[in-house]
């Protein structure tokens, strides 16, 4: 399954409003002044083509905020596993958050599995969408190597100016292509576009720090006892913006509820964040992270370290969400350029 | 399961996380099933010395209130720190701005001398408190959890994190990205955002988170150009209290798991 074909721009809203027709379509839409978000729509009208990324990552739809793990009743006594699928498809992922997909697929399919995790994947089709420029400064998708398409999606959306290029990378995106319609072959023309376009991307996307791809391992592997934690600590509010807005974080804590009958109730999980002050905290009331600098340090560790040893790959994309929602404008790039600098 | 006792009291207070109650409408009534209410002056005459739960609302602030706080807790089994004003001091802290004479004779003139006060203190600066609500006024989901929480025995942990937590998982574009302040950053979360969720930011009701970084938050506010003596007055708004150096709600709860 390897084949490009065209949709012609004025075609994109029937696209949407056909494909939306036959499940949920989810895609990025603006909220307030300067933000956007995953919401579901019906047509295009409502879809913003030029976004940055998303407030959360789309990685909501498969690991949402707050999920219900299983209803209990304790007379019966019973507990029954709650696994929820929803068929749906989610247009105009970035190469970024297409990455941060692929992290957590990696994480949650690793034994032990997150049977959660993977039914809500099941019924998930994903249309990635091409950005020909830079979102914004707090981007660094360069050198996390995520700037081009790179495998994990059904279809591939890349704007030329009178049609998107579409690429066809599965099962389930060749039946969308045949059954949704208003697709047409690719053409030497469009193949001519495309290139022209990744060539013209060469040249706009740029490492965007003071290292490269492969150095950045030794750069955090080497920094545990960097000064640069304490700077960073001292400026932290704790906020959990920049945890919880990353698509490959994929902390949670469990909790149960009980109903006012005293009898049935839920157990569920709910998005946690290793910058929330008791998150390292254990009975007894000791605290392993009581330092923001320390807790800061096991966020990058968790980016540019760890998943390196277990998974081989960074679990940063470079989407640049946790730059942009700091709270203290702690810029990830900074550190990064402020530990390479240390290093030399 | 036998029916438990309830009362509600008010100490110094708007009375307003009572009315909370009132407002439940669905889930009152199924709270309602499971006690006997004894005494609640907002919506009911009779009034009972005999509880098992007492539900506080308000902050201590004349000697006549310590007196009449510690018999509450002499007869309570349980008791329920009901609202900021009653868990953190809340606005009535702001009193603690000001040397007590002054202030005293500031509300009430040339009568202030028949006027007993008292820096105002939250109720666990004075007495042992199992659960505290946060809030001002109160988010009623949360309530209804500590509810369940006391009337079960097991214990509750007011969240010890910023409300901005909650405000990103509910995908809230941020205030300051409108270019507005707000002071979500260092206040505890437990109300789900709700004032964000509905276009206003957050006054810091619910008190701040027990390590709050309070340096940081300047330094955002200040590149914000908000001005330093406005955030203090904003700050001391709900936090007053805090400086009679007296633990947080949570630590009693702490210490409760450890006993
Ligand atoms: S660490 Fe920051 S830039 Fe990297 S993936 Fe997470 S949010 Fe994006
Ligand atoms: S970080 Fe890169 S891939 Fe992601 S939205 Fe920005 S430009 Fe696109
Ligand atoms: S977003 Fe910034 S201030 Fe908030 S926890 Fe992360 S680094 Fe700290
Ligand atoms: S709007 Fe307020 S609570 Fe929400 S993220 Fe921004 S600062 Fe935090
Ligand atoms: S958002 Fe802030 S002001 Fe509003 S209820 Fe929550 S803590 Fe109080």
């Amino acid at each position: 399954m390897d084949k490009f074909v065209t949709l012609n721009k004025q075609d994109l809203n029937d696209f949407i409003v056909k494909l939306s027709r036959s499940q949920p379509v989810m895609a990025p839409v603006a909220r307030g002044c300067k933000s956007f978000v995953f919401e579901s729509v019906d047509s295009a009208k409502a879809i913003a083509l030029h976004y940055i990324p998303t407030i959360l990552p789309p990685k909501k739809y498969f690991f949402p905020q707050r999920e219900t793990l299983l209803t209990y009743n304790k007379t019966t006594p019973a507990w029954d596993p709650v696994l929820e699928s929803r068929k749906m498809a989610i247009f105009g992922v970035h190469t970024c958050d297409l990455a941060g997909i692929q992290c957590l697929n990696m994480v949650m399919s690793a034994s032990p599995q997150d049977n959660n995790y993977n039914a809500r994947k099941e019924g998930i089709t994903i249309i990635g969408l091409e950005c020909n420029n830079y979102c914004d400064e707090y981007a660094s998708c360069n050198v996390m190597d995520n700037h081009l398409p790179n495998g994990g999606y059904d279809l591939f959306f890349t704007e030329l100016p009178d049609a998107f290029m579409v690429h066809v990378n599965s099962n389930a995106g060749e039946r969308i292509v045949n059954d949704i319609g208003f697709f047409s072959a690719a053409t030497p023309k469009h193949t001519q576009q495309l290139e022209e376009m990744r060539a013209r991307k060469r040249e706009i996307f740029k490492p965007e720090v003071k290292a490269g791809h492969k150095q950045l391992r030794g750069i955090f592997a080497g920094a545990f006892d960097s000064r640069q934690w304490d700077r960073i600590g001292e400026r932290c509010v704790a906020c959990g913006n920049c945890t919880n807005v990353c698509p490959t974080c994929y902390c949670f804590d469990v909790r149960d509820e009980i109903n006012l009958d005293f009898n049935t109730g839920t157990r569920g999980r709910v998005w946690d964040s290793c910058q929330n002050e008791e998150f390292a905290q254990v009975a007894g009331g000791e605290n392993f992270r009581k330092q923001r600098g320390q807790r800061q340090r096991h966020r990058y560790m968790r980016k540019f370290n760890y998943p390196v040893e277990r998974f081989s790959r960074y679990f940063c994309t470079g989407c640049g969400r946790c730059s942009r929602a700091c709270m203290a404008k702690i810029n990830l790039k900074e550190t990064i350029d402020a530990l390479a600098e240390e290093k030399r | 399961m036998k029916k438990m006792k309830v009362a509600f009291f008010d100490f110094t207070c708007c009375e307003g996380c009572q009315l909370q109650v009132a407002n439940m409408g669905e889930s009152l009534l199924e709270v309602l099933d499971l006690i006997e209410l004894v005494t609640f002056r907002e919506v009911m005459s009779e009034r009972s010395e005999q509880y098992d739960v007492a539900i506080v609302e308000g902050s201590i602030t004349t000697s006549h209130d310590v007196e009449r706080i510690k018999k509450i807790r002499e007869t309570a089994k349980v008791l329920i720190a009901y609202g900021s004003c009653a868990a953190i001091g809340g606005i009535n802290g702001m009193k603690n701005n000001f040397g007590l004479e002054e202030i005293r004779e500031y509300v009430y003139k040339k009568d202030a001398r028949f006027f007993d006060t008292i820096p105002t203190r939250a109720i666990h600066q004075v007495v042992k408190v199992d659960y505290a609500v946060n809030g001002c006024p109160v988010y009623v989901p949360e309530f209804v959890k500590v509810l369940k929480a006391a009337l079960s025995g097991i214990p509750y942990r007011v969240p010890d994190y910023a409300v901005c937590v909650e405000c990103k998982l509910n995908e809230n574009e941020c205030m300051y990205d409108k270019g507005i302040t707000c002071f979500g950053p260092v206040t505890r979360a437990g109300c789900n955002s709700w004032c964000i969720n509905n276009n206003n930011i957050c006054y810091g009701c619910r008190g701040l988170v027990s390590n709050p970084a309070l340096n940081g938050q300047k330094d955002i506010l200040e590149k914000y150009a908000v001005p330093l003596p406005w955030i203090e007055n904003k700050m001391n708004m709900y936090n007053k209290p805090r400086e009679l150096g007296i633990d947080d709600p949570a630590k009693t709860e702490l210490r409760k798991l450890e006993s």
